[in-house]
């Protein structure tokens, strides 16, 4: 039965890979042409070693061919070659895939610890003060620009601090060049992006697990949960978030993807060298095959993300049979 | 539209529409309209909204009367003036007035993001409609394209269409808009579909209405509801999305002002002229949680059940 | 007669509502005692449940303004949360009127019959779910072993309801409160699960109460009944008695309004005339009189206590407290 749903699943996701390539292929047939960066403007290239490097890119090909020969070292987990660097673009994500993961999934693990008691206590106590308090610092959550929240915490935390010879946060990388990269160093330097990332996250999941946890707290199961005689921190965090957690499963789920692309704003305001960054820096220098391969790779995250929520939707909820 | 609002797009399951009638009767647009009118952090939110949406409009009367200054005027020897005196929110790098830029500034921001409402809702309605309302094949084809293109992480489909077609606001908004409509279509497909079931539609059918006519005359009616929730929650997303984009240097290139892109070096003025900085950051910011508080009051005006 | 179990004295509950204060319990009084089943019966809306919970107190977001719940010697209304949590799923227990939404859908049926015996008498796991599995199989679970494992939407109604009530036996309570639990069922189901409640009646002793809204239901089941309306007693006594001799015109309506096997042929159903009344605004005098075939001109002035109307019964009622029976039209 499960196998089934997931070969299915797996089947339409196939339509949508398809499809996904087919936008791709439209782009790379605008942008192929006679492209290489920089190749114009390099006087030392002569004619003969532009065309090995076009050759070598593979551009020398009619287009169907490229497509199909792209599609082809996909299939294979081969995303091609950097039109800037020629090293492989699966080496570039490879590079810098463990630092996007430090951050986003830092920051969706914190966001998670305080969204949970943030959305309990105001559906707990919804309509109080403290609620009102949560209910504005959320909205605020989900207006403020991420981009521009950073600018401002580096602006007290790295500059201001620093002027005033407080100890102070580190504003932009990963890790120091100089004597860095220890535990501590990478802690100091994840503190401001993870703060930003979360801080949105936290917002958007609060508000979700409040409303959610308003309509199980009315539910008949938790009146009987109360008749045995049990505390009401066991009703409400046992009986009750068991099941208002439920929805929160598909949301994080969606929120996968988010895994790779969802810090790209914050990792260019912190200098943060992951995928996100990448993908910026390569689209400003117009290495396409580079951000062609990360966005392929992101949406094979999506897909991955979406089934991957689906199934744990399964296990969480036993009432969810997959036919 | 995109992205975070797939939170209010989950417990916003279509707008209540009661009866039968051809289409919402009109005491449910007065009682809609009461319910918004008595919310009043709500409607300030509107009105403040409304007001930078005059402001925008009246840019060019404004820069004279007020100001007195042009946004794109350099003015080498004015650089980084603070606030205050001759420019009231001082001066940038250029010498220029940032609150005339700012001024302008609103022209392009609340601009794009009309427009990529505009044509978010267009589309999204025309698929979501054709897909809902004929079914069968078209509705499986229409369906898989938005499934695609909303499995494309939108930042990168906009890094990467914005590479090709050198941003306009108007080329912007269609850059931020080809994935705005999936949703919408979504959206409107759904409640097609419920609005097809009901009785009326199925006698308008037999008395032999042509199709365009039922969709635009019964159909239409129906979904708006829904549109013009979606509609208002969306738009400060859009401007969220449009502001990253110009800091990013991706979205309207300079010297054309936007909200967005006088942030984009913000980083070097954090020593001198922290204006800067704050202005547009606030900006957005209020612009945003405006549009997200009358968004959510329009929500709950149509929907009274989702209080 | 022996010591009432349980002693309800002039409760009232109220509830805050935008348009004032709702009585939903107005001065309700009656015992328990020891082995008995009691039936209160009224229309919804009446304060039976209310007059439930607020034993359990779990009357929440109602306030108990004033009243004592005597359970062995102790005022439940005064108990501490902590004391109420011992009473409450040990010594007395409750299930509900519907038994679809009354379990947990995401625990296993048998750890959601197992959990009293581990709150309460600090079982483990493995010892709590043997004896639940145990009192399935005596609530007439069948294959108790392995439908324990099962989930709560995994079983139909009548057998959620008898999970229901094996998770209120398990800790082998003094008194279980049963708040309709026949009404979400089928006709045929709803017998079942009455037999199985006077079975556990007579096998465990256990007292209980039975609120429902049908008299045919307390008919079989119960020996003393309190009939309620608008969030006061109008008449208690024996079932027979009050079957036979309604000392309220609201009973006597109830009765005409239900099919009896004993009744005269020629007499037509008929259903009571108007409709329950608003809690928020009570008529004056005698909350019925509105819809009374017999009052007089004192009914809509003054409220009428509960008195000792021939030999057996109680009622609230100028009527026959007068001496007039209730016959006729």
């Amino acid at each position: 039965m499960l196998a089934k749903y997931v070969a299915r699943r797996f089947l339409a996701s196939l339509v949508v890979v398809l499809g996904v390539t087919l936008i791709t292929l439209v782009l790379m047939d605008r942008t192929r042409g006679t492209y290489v960066p920089g190749i114009d403007l390099n006087p030392a290239l002569r004619p003969e070693d532009i065309a090995r490097l076009r050759a070598d890119l593979g551009l020398d090909r009619p287009f169907y061919i490229w497509y199909l020969t792209w599609i082809w070292g996909v299939v294979h987990g081969d995303f091609g070659r950097s039109m800037i660097d020629g090293s492989t673009v699966m080496s570039h994500i490879l590079d810098r895939l463990p630092n996007t993961l430090e951050l986003t999934g830092t920051a969706i693990l914190i966001g998670i610890v305080i969204a949970i008691p943030v959305g309990v206590i105001g559906a707990l106590r919804h309509g109080s003060k403290a609620d009102h308090t949560l209910t504005v610092v959320s909205v605020a959550g989900f207006a403020v620009p991420q981009f521009w929240m950073g600018l401002i915490l580096i602006l007290i935390f790295s500059v201001t601090l620093e002027q005033h010879g407080l100890p102070w946060l580190p504003s932009s990388g990963a890790y120091s060049a100089v004597n860095g990269g220890d535990f501590i160093d990478r802690v100091e330097h994840l503190i401001l992006p993870a703060t930003v990332l979360s801080f949105f996250y936290m917002s958007t999941w609060s508000r979700f697990i409040r409303s959610s946890m308003l309509e199980v707290l009315s539910q008949d199961y938790i009146r009987t949960a109360r008749a045995k005689g049990m505390s009401e921190r066991r009703v409400v965090y046992l009986h009750g978030l068991r099941n208002a957690l439920i929805p929160l499963v598909t949301l994080i789920g969606l929120e996968l993807p988010g895994l790779v692309s969802g810090g790209l704003v914050v990792e260019v305001v912190f200098g943060w060298p992951g995928i996100g960054k990448l993908a910026f820096e390569r689209a400003l220098q117009y290495d396409y095959t580079t951000v062609m391969g990360v966005t392929f790779f992101a949406t094979m995250l999506v897909i991955a993300g979406n089934l991957l929520a689906d199934l744990l939707y399964g296990v969480l909820d036993p009432r969810i049979r997959y036919s | 539209m995109i992205g975070p609002s797939r939170v209010a797009e989950l417990d916003m399951p279509g707008a209540a529409i009661e009866g039968a009638s051809t289409r919402p009767a009109q005491s449910y647009w007065n009682e809609s309209w009461e319910r918004l009118r008595a919310n009043r952090i709500g409607m300030a939110a509107g009105i403040l909204i409304l007001i930078f949406a005059l402001i925008a409009i009246l840019a060019p009367v404004f820069s004279a009367v007020l100001t007195h200054f042009q946004p794109q005027t350099i003015d080498l020897s004015q650089t980084f003036s603070p606030p205050g005196g001759k420019h009231l929110l001082g001066t940038d790098e250029l010498g220029r007035d940032t609150l005339t830029r700012l001024i302008w500034g609103a022209r392009v921001t609340l601009g794009v993001a009309l427009l990529t409402v505009a044509v978010s809702l267009t589309v999204g309605t025309a698929v979501g409609m054709m897909a809902g309302y004929y079914g069968g094949w078209l509705d499986d084809l229409l369906m898989r394209l938005v499934d695609t293109v909303l499995a494309i992480p939108a930042i990168f489909l906009f890094i990467l269409m914005s590479i090709l077609f050198r941003p306009t606001p108007v080329s912007l908004a269609l850059i931020i808009a080809s994935v705005g409509w999936g949703q919408v279509a979504r959206l409107v497909r759904g409640e097609v579909l419920s609005v097809k079931q009901r009785d009326f539609i199925l006698a308008t059918r037999s008395i032999g209405a042509r199709h365009l006519r039922l969709m635009l005359r019964h159909l239409l009616p129906n979904v708006l509801p829904v549109l013009i929730v979606a509609a208002s929650l969306g738009v400060g997303q859009i401007i969220l999305i449009e502001a990253a984009l110009d800091f990013l240097g991706l979205g309207i290139q300079p010297p054309t002002p936007s909200w967005g892109n006088q942030l984009t070096n913000a980083e070097s003025y954090f020593f001198h002229s922290i204006w800067l900085v704050n202005f547009p950051g606030l900006l957005i910011f209020v612009t945003v949680l405006a549009s997200n508080v009358f968004g959510n009051a329009i929500r709950d005006a149509f929907d009274p059940r989702l209080k | 007669m022996t010591q009432p179990l349980l002693e309800v004295q002039d409760l009232h509950t109220v509830f805050s509502t935008k348009e004032g204060w709702v009585k939903a319990v107005d001065g309700v009084s009656f015992e328990l005692h020891p082995g008995e089943t009691l039936g209160i019966v009224g229309e919804s809306g009446c304060g039976k449940s209310v007059t439930a919970l607020s034993i359990m107190r779990l009357q929440r977001p109602g306030l108990i303004k004033s009243g004592r719940v005597m359970f062995k010697g102790e005022d439940l209304t005064k108990a501490t949360e902590a004391e109420m949590r011992e009473v409450r799923g040990r010594e007395i227990a409750m299930i509900f009127q519907d038994p679809m939404t009354s379990l947990n859908p995401v625990f296993r049926t048998g750890w959601q019959v197992a959990e009293p015996l581990r709150l309460h008498h600090g079982w483990n796991a493995k010892k709590s779910l043997t004896s639940a599995i145990n009192m399935l199989g005596k609530v007439g679970i069948p294959s108790a072993v392995d439908r324990a494992e099962d989930y709560p939407h995994q079983f139909s109604g009548g057998m959620r309801q008898r999970v229901m009530i094996a998770m209120g036996l398990t800790t082998t309570p003094e008194v279980l409160i049963a708040d309709e639990p026949t009404t979400a069922l089928d006709v045929t189901i709803q017998a079942q699960i009455l037999d199985l409640l006077r079975h556990v009646n007579q096998e465990f002793g256990t007292a209980t109460i039975l609120i429902t809204h049908n008299l045919g239901v307390v008919a079989g089941m119960c020996k003393r009944i309190i009939v309620m309306y608008a969030g006061r007693i109008v008449e208690a006594g024996p079932t027979t008695d009050v079957f036979a001799h309604p000392k309220h015109p609201y009973t006597w309506a109830l009765l005409r309004s239900i099919p009896r096997l004993d009744a005269e042929r020629h007499e037509p159903l008929k259903p009571i005339d108007g409709l329950p009344p608003n809690l928020v605004d009570l008529p004056s005098g005698c909350a019925f009189h509105p819809r009374c075939a017999f009052k007089i001109e004192k009914c809509s002035r003054d409220v009428p206590a509960l008195q000792r109307v021939g030999d057996t019964q109680l009622s609230a009622c100028w009527v026959t407290q007068a001496g007039t029976e209730l016959k006729g039209a």
